[in-house]
C-alpha cells in the first residue's frame, strides 16, 4: 500500500527545535537554577556566611517590611533606572543614528567609528579607577568642575556635588549616563546596518524632514533593539551596586543608597548572609515582574506589526 | 547558494579556535596545588612592598628560610578587598594557606575564631612567651571567648601597632604663628588663628573612616576606660550620654566655625592625605598609618605629630593579625615563622620604616622621628589608652557611622543622628 | 528588514545625496560634528585624567595634586606594578576567561535564539524569562551558592568555573537580543532555504548565522569586555595569584587605610588597554557591516 504522499505534511518543520535549547537548559540549571533557589532558602536564614544556620522562617522578610531604609533606597532606583535606562535610550537613538545617518554619510564611515569609540570609552573603564576620576573631577573647591564653573564666571554654582544631599543623586545620575551611552549608541548603530537606506531615502525624496524620517523611519525599524536595550539597562539599573559602591557609598547619609548595594552590604559588611539573600529575592522578583511586563506588552507590539 | 567559501573557512576556524581554547581550559583548570612535600610554607599578605610591613616582613621570609634550608616560603600578594570579603570562604576550604595576616576584631577573626576555622595559638604563646612581648589592650585583638575579643584563648598575633595622633605642618604653624597646643582650649584657639587667616585647619573626609575618626576623638575626650569597655566589648552603649552627645554637639559646631570644611563631605581618606601633603592643611588628625607614606612622599615642608590635646584615650589598637588557619598544613613552620617577625632586628626594621612595632628595643631604633612615635606609643600603652576604633562593636557598623557623620555634618540635628546610630547598634547586636 | 534586496553598507562612500541647498548645509553639517567632537571629548576627558596621574611620580603627585600636569614622565608606578601582580600572567588569564566566555556565550545565545526567535516553539515567552533570570538576579545572591557548588564539585579555585558561569549569564542577553532581532527575521528567506532542502543545522549556520554577523560581532565584543570587567564572582571563585583576573590585580593599588592613587591610575590604565585594543579591533568588522556574508 503506498503512503499517501502530502508534501509539507511529511515533517513538521517546527519539530526538532526545542533541541537546540538543551544545552543551555543544562547550564542554566547548575548555574542558575540551584544557586537561585539555595538563595531562596537561605533568605528563610540567620547566618554569618560561615557556621551553622539557624531556621528562622519569614523573619528577615519581617524585618524587611519594616525597614525603612530598604524602601527609600527604593525611592533612589527610580532615578537610577532613569539615569541608566530611560536617558541612555533616548540619547543613544539620536546619536546613533546621527552617527549612522549623517555623520557616516557626509564625513565618512571611519570618522563615525571613531565618535562612536570615544561614546562607548566610559563603559570600558574599571569602576574603582572610575570612582577615582570622577571624585577628583567632582571635588569641591579646586576640582575640575568648580574650576571650570569659576572660570567663566559661575563660580556661585561650585560646590560638593556628591557631598550635598540636594545634588548627590542628581550627579550621580550625570555619571551613569556618561557611563551608559555608550552601550545603546553601539546596538543602535549594529542595528540600523540592517535597516533598508531604501525606505529612508524615499521618505527623504518625499520631502521628509531629518526629524521625522528619525521618528518614522528609522525608529520603527530598529524596534526590536529599543526594546532589548531599554529592558537591559532597565535590569542593569535595578542591580547597579559597584557605582554607587565607588561614587558615594549610598551617602552622604542615606541619600543614594539602593537596594542592590543595601543588599551587598548586609551580604559582606554586616555579614548577614540571611537578610541580605532577602533583599536579593525580593530585588529579583521585582525585577522579574517589571521584566515579565515589558515583554508580554513587546510581544504583543511585535505580533501586532506582523 | 549559502556559504560563500571565505565564510565556510571562518567557521572552520571558528570552531578550531573553540576546540584548541576548551582544551586549554580544560588544561589550566584546577590548578594543581602540588602538595607534593609538606616543605612549602603558604603565607599570605596584603602590604605593600615597599612599606614598612612589606619590607620587614620580607626580611622575615629570608631569615625563616635560612633557619629552615628545606623549606621555601611560597609568598602571594593578595589584596586588602580579596581577604576582607573571602577569607571565611577560602579557610574553609582545602585552599587554605599555612599562615596570612588577618583584621583584628570581633567581625573578622573573631568570627573566625568562633567558627573553628582558626588554630588556637595559647600553647604556642606559652611557648615562645608572645604574651611578654604582647600586653595591654595590644592583647585584646588577639584574644577571643566564643568571638568577643578581650579575653579567652590566642588566635591571632600583631607585630604592630596603630593610633591616632595630629598630623601639622610645621612650617605652616610658623607662619601663622600657631604653637603646638597642650591643652583642648589651646587646640581651638589654634584652629581659630587659622580660621581667621583663611585657612581651613583640620583635613578630612566625609565618605570614609577620617570624620568618624574626629567624632571618636571628640567622644573620647569626656570618656574613660570604662566606657570604652560599654562600648566596645560590654555591647551596652548609650549613645545620648554625654560623651556622644557632646561629640556629636561639637563635630557640627566645628563645621560651622570653619575647623573642618563642610564640602569635605564626600571627600575619601586619600583625599584628606593629599590635603595635608599638598600643604593646604595644617593639621590633620588619623592613624599611625599615614607615618610612613609622609616620611617618604612630603618634601616641600617640614611637619611632626602631637597627641590629641587634652585625651587621656586616643582610637588605636594592636596591628593587624597573624592566623593560622585550622587547615593549615604546616601550622609549626607557621608558629615559627611568627616568632621571626617578632624578633629586635625585624621589630627595628618596622619602625625605621615608620611604623610602630610592638617589641622593638629602643637602642635599635635610629631615626630620631620614628623614636618620638614609638615613644609615644608606649605612654599610650602603659596608660591603658587605646581606646580601638568606634565602628568596631557591630559588623558593618562603619557604613552607619560614615552616614551619621555626613549627617551631622549636612546640618542634621545632633540628637536624630544619635538615635539613628543607637538603633543601628542595638539592631546589629541582636544578630 | 529585507536584508536580502538591502543594498549593503560597506566601506565604499556612500552616495552623497544632492544637497539642496549647498553651502549652508555643509556649515549645518560642521556644527553637527563639531557638537560630536566635544561629546567624545567629554567622554573620553576622564581618560586624559588616569593617563596623566599614572605617568606622575608619587612625590609629583603629593606636592601638586592630581589635576596638574604631570612634572616629567615616570613610568616607575606602572613598572612596579606589573612586577608586583604578574601583571603578564594576570593579562592571560583575563584574555582566556574573557575569551573564552564570548565565544561560548555567543555560541549559546545563537542555539537559544535560533530556537526561539526562528523556530518559535511553544511557550517561548515563558523560556525566554527563565534564561532572563541568570541577568537580573543580583549577583550577590549568587556567591554564597555558587561557592558551595564549586567546592562539592571540586571546581572552586578554577578558571572553568568562572567561565561555565559568565557563559550562561552573558548568554542570557544575548538570548534575548538574538531572538528579539530573529523574530523579526524575513520569512521569506527562510521558506525559500527549506525549499532548497535545507535542514535546521544548515539552515542556522548558512543562513542565520551570517546574515546576522553584525548583531553577533556586537555581542561578543560586549560579552569579552563586560567578562574583562568582572570583579565580585572572579574574587570569591579564584582563589589563588595564580588564577587571578585584572580587575582583582587593580585592588593592590588599595590598602586597609591608604590608597596609593597613582599606582591605582597606573594599574587602571593597563587594565583599560586590552579591552580598548579589543574593542577597537572588533570596531573595524562592525563598521564592514553585512556585505560579507550576506545572503545573495
Amino acid at each position: 500500500m503506498a503512503l499517501p504522499l502530502v508534501p509539507g505534511r511529511r515533517r513538521n518543520p517546527d519539530r526538532g527545535y526545542p533541541f537546540f535549547l538543551i544545552p543551555a537548559a543544562v547550564l542554566f540549571t547548575a548555574v542558575i537554577a540551584v544557586p537561585f533557589v539555595m538563595n531562596v532558602g537561605l533568605s528563610f536564614t540567620k547566618w554569618q556566611g560561615v557556621g551553622p544556620l539557624h531556621w528562622i522562617g519569614l523573619g528577615n522578610y519581617q524585618r524587611l517590611w519594616h525597614d525603612r531604609t530598604f524602601w527609600a533606597a527604593f525611592e533612589h532606583n527610580v532615578a537610577i533606572v532613569i539615569a541608566m535606562a530611560l536617558i541612555p535610550t533616548a540619547l543613544g537613538l539620536v546619536v546613533a543614528t546621527a552617527l549612522f545617518d549623517y555623520i557616516g554619510k557626509r564625513f565618512g564611515p571611519r570618522t563615525a567609528s571613531v565618535l562612536r569609540a570615544c561614546v562607548y570609552l566610559p563603559q570600558v573603564m574599571p569602576l574603582a579607577v572610575m570612582g577615582v576620576v570622577w571624585g577628583w573631577i567632582l571635588a569641591p573647591g579646586d576640582g575640575v568642575l568648580n574650576s571650570a564653573l569659576r572660570d567663566i564666571g559661575l563660580g556661585s554654582l561650585g560646590h560638593d556635588w556628591l557631598g550635598d544631599p540636594h545634588t548627590a543623586l542628581y550627579t550621580v545620575m550625570a555619571i551613569l549616563v556618561w557611563i551608559q551611552l555608550g552601550f545603546p549608541v553601539v546596538v543602535f548603530m549594529a542595528g540600523l546596518q540592517r535597516t533598508d537606506p531604501a525606505l529612508n531615502e524615499a521618505a527623504e525624496l518625499d520631502g521628509a524632514g531629518w526629524w521625522r524620517r528619525f521618528w518614522h523611519v528609522v525608529v520603527p525599524q530598529i524596534r526590536p533593539e529599543i526594546y532589548v536595550v531599554l529592558l537591559m539597562c532597565t535590569i542593569a539599573a535595578l542591580k547597579a551596586f559597584a557605582p554607587i559602591y565607588v561614587l558615594t557609598r549610598g551617602g552622604p547619609g542615606i541619600s543614594t543608597d539602593i537596594p542592590s548595594y543595601y543588599s551587598y552590604q548586609n551580604f559582606f559588611e554586616k555579614t548577614q548572609v540571611g537578610y541580605g539573600a532577602a533583599i536579593a529575592t525580593v530585588l529579583t522578583l521585582l525585577t522579574l515582574t517589571v521584566t515579565t511586563a515589558f515583554i508580554i506588552v513587546q510581544n504583543r507590539h511585535q505580533d501586532q506589526e506582523r | 547558494m549559502f556559504l560563500s567559501r571565505s565564510s565556510r573557512r571562518r567557521a572552520v576556524a571558528i570552531s578550531a579556535a573553540l576546540a584548541a581554547v576548551s582544551l586549554g581550559v580544560a588544561g589550566c583548570g584546577k590548578s594543581t596545588a602540588s602538595g607534593s612535600s609538606s616543605k612549602v610554607l603558604k603565607l599570605w599578605h596584603y602590604e605593600a612592598a615597599d612599606s614598612a610591613m612589606g619590607v620587614a616582613w620580607n626580611q622575615a621570609i629570608k631569615e625563616f628560610e635560612q633557619k629552615h634550608p628545606g623549606v621555601t616560603v611560597r609568598f602571594e600578594q593578595k589584596t586588602f578587598e580579596q581577604l576582607e570579603k573571602t577569607a571565611p570562604m577560602v579557610l574553609n576550604s582545602s585552599d587554605a594557606p599555612d599562615i596570612l595576616e588577618y583584621n583584628k576584631g570581633d567581625a573578622t577573626a573573631g568570627l573566625l575564631a568562633k567558627q573553628g576555622l582558626l588554630t588556637d595559638l595559647s600553647g604556642a604563646v606559652a611557648q615562645y612567651g608572645w604574651d611578654k612581648k604582647i600586653t595591654g589592650n595590644i592583647a585584646a585583638t588577639s584574644r577571643y571567648t566564643n568571638g568577643v575579643m578581650g579575653s579567652g584563648p590566642w588566635y591571632g598575633i600583631p607585630d604592630y601597632g596603630e593610633y591616632g595622633m595630629v598630623y601639622y605642618n610645621k612650617d605652616m604653624f610658623a607662619k601663622y604663628g600657631v604653637k603646638v597646643p597642650t591643652t583642648f582650649a589651646e587646640f581651638t584657639a589654634a584652629m581659630d588663628t587659622f580660621v581667621k587667616a583663611g585657612v581651613t585647619p583640620l583635613a578630612s573626609a566625609g565618605a570614609e573612616y577620617p570624620a568618624q575618626q574626629y567624632l571618636y576623638n571628640l567622644a573620647l575626650s569626656k570618656a574613660d576606660q570604662n566606657w570604652v569597655n560599654q562600648y566596645q566589648i560590654a555591647g551596652k552603649a548609650d549613645f545620648k550620654d554625654a560623651a556622644w552627645t557632646g561629640a556629636a554637639t561639637t563635630l557640627a559646631d566645628w563645621v560651622k566655625k570653619g575647623y573642618i570644611a563642610k564640602d569635605s563631605v564626600s571627600q575619601k581618606a586619600t583625599d584628606m592625605g593629599n590635603a595635608f601633603e599638598s600643604g593646604k592643611s595644617p593639621m590633620m588628625v588619623s592613624g599611625s598609618w599615614w607615618y610612613g607614606t609622609f616620611e617618604s612622599e612630603i618634601k616641600g615642608f617640614a611637619w611632626d605629630t602631637f597627641l590629641w590635646p587634652g585625651n587621656k584615650l586616643v582610637p588605636g589598637s594592636g596591628g593587624n593579625l597573624w592566623v593560622i588557619p585550622k587547615n593549615s598544613k604546616n601550622a609549626a613552620l607557621a608558629e615559627d615563622f611568627i616568632d621571626i617577625t617578632l624578633q629586635p632586628d625585624i621589630q627595628a626594621l618596622l619602625a625605621n620604616k615608620g611604623a610602630v612595632p610592638v617589641a622593638a628595643n629602643a637602642s635599635d631604633i635610629t631615626d630620631p622621628k620614628a623614636k618620638e612615635l614609638v615613644q609615644n606609643f608606649q605612654t599610650l600603652q602603659a596608660s591603658n589608652g587605646l581606646a580601638y576604633y568606634p565602628d568596631w562593636p557591630v559588623p558593618g557598623f562603619y557604613d552607619n557611622l560614615t552616614a551619621a557623620t555626613q549627617d551631622l555634618m549636612n546640618g542634621k540635628s545632633p540628637d536624630s543622628v544619635l538615635s539613628g546610630l543607637q538603633s543601628a547598634y542595638n539592631q546589629g547586636l541582636s544578630q | 528588514m529585507a536584508t536580502s534586496t538591502a543594498d549593503p553598507i560597506d566601506d565604499r562612500p556612500a552616495p552623497r545625496p544632492p544637497a539642496p541647498t549647498g553651502a549652508r548645509r555643509r556649515r549645518g553639517g560642521h556644527a553637527v560634528l563639531a557638537g560630536f567632537i566635544l561629546l567624545a571629548v567629554f567622554m573620553i576627558a576622564p581618560f586624559a585624567i588616569v593617563v596623566m596621574n599614572a605617568v606622575k611620580s608619587k612625590s609629583d603627585y603629593a606636592a601638586h595634586g592630581p589635576l596638574a600636569l604631570p612634572h616629567g614622565i615616570d613610568f616607575g608606578n606602572v613598572k612596579t606594578f606589573w612586577n608586583l601582580v604578574d601583571f603578564g600572567h594576570v593579562l592571560m588569564n583575563s584574555v582566556l576567561i574573557s575569551g573564552c566566555v564570548a565565544l561560548c556565550a555567543v555560541l549559546l545565545s545563537v542555539l537559544n535564539a535560533f530556537a526561539l526567535g526562528i523556530g518559535r516553539v511553544r511557550g517561548r515567552t515563558w523560556i525566554l524569562l527563565a534564561f532572563l533570570i541568570a541577568n537580573l538576579l543580583p549577583q550577590e545572591g549568587l556567591v554564597y551558592p555558587l561557592y558551595w557548588l564549586a567546592k562539592q564539585t571540586n571546581m572552586y579555585d578554577s578558571k572553568l568555573t568562572v567561565i561555565i558561569v559568565f557563559t550562561v549569564i552573558q548568554s542570557a542577553f544575548g538570548t534575548y537580543l538574538l531572538s528579539s532581532v530573529l523574530s523579526a527575521f524575513p520569512r521569506e528567506i527562510l521558506e525559500a532555504a527549506r525549499m532548497d532542502g535545507a535542514g535546521k543545522w544548515r539552515l542556522l549556520w548558512q543562513v542565520v548565522v551570517p546574515v546576522s554577523r553584525p548583531t553577533l560581532v556586537v555581542l561578543m565584543t560586549f560579552f569579552f569586555i563586560w567578562t574583562w570587567n568582572e570583579f565580585l564572582l572572579p574574587l570569591i571563585l579564584l582563589v589563588s595569584n595564580e588564577n587571578q583576573t585584572v580587575p582583582v590585580a587593580l585592588g593592590v593599588a588599595q590598602g586597609e587605610h591608604i590608597v596609593d592613587v597613582t599606582m591605582q591610575a597606573a594599574s587602571g590604565l593597563l587594565g583599560i588597554v586590552p579591552a580598548v585594543v579589543f574593542f577597537l579591533i572588533f570596531q573595524r568588522t562592525l563598521t564592514r557591516g553585512v556585505t560579507v556574508g550576506a545572503v545573495k
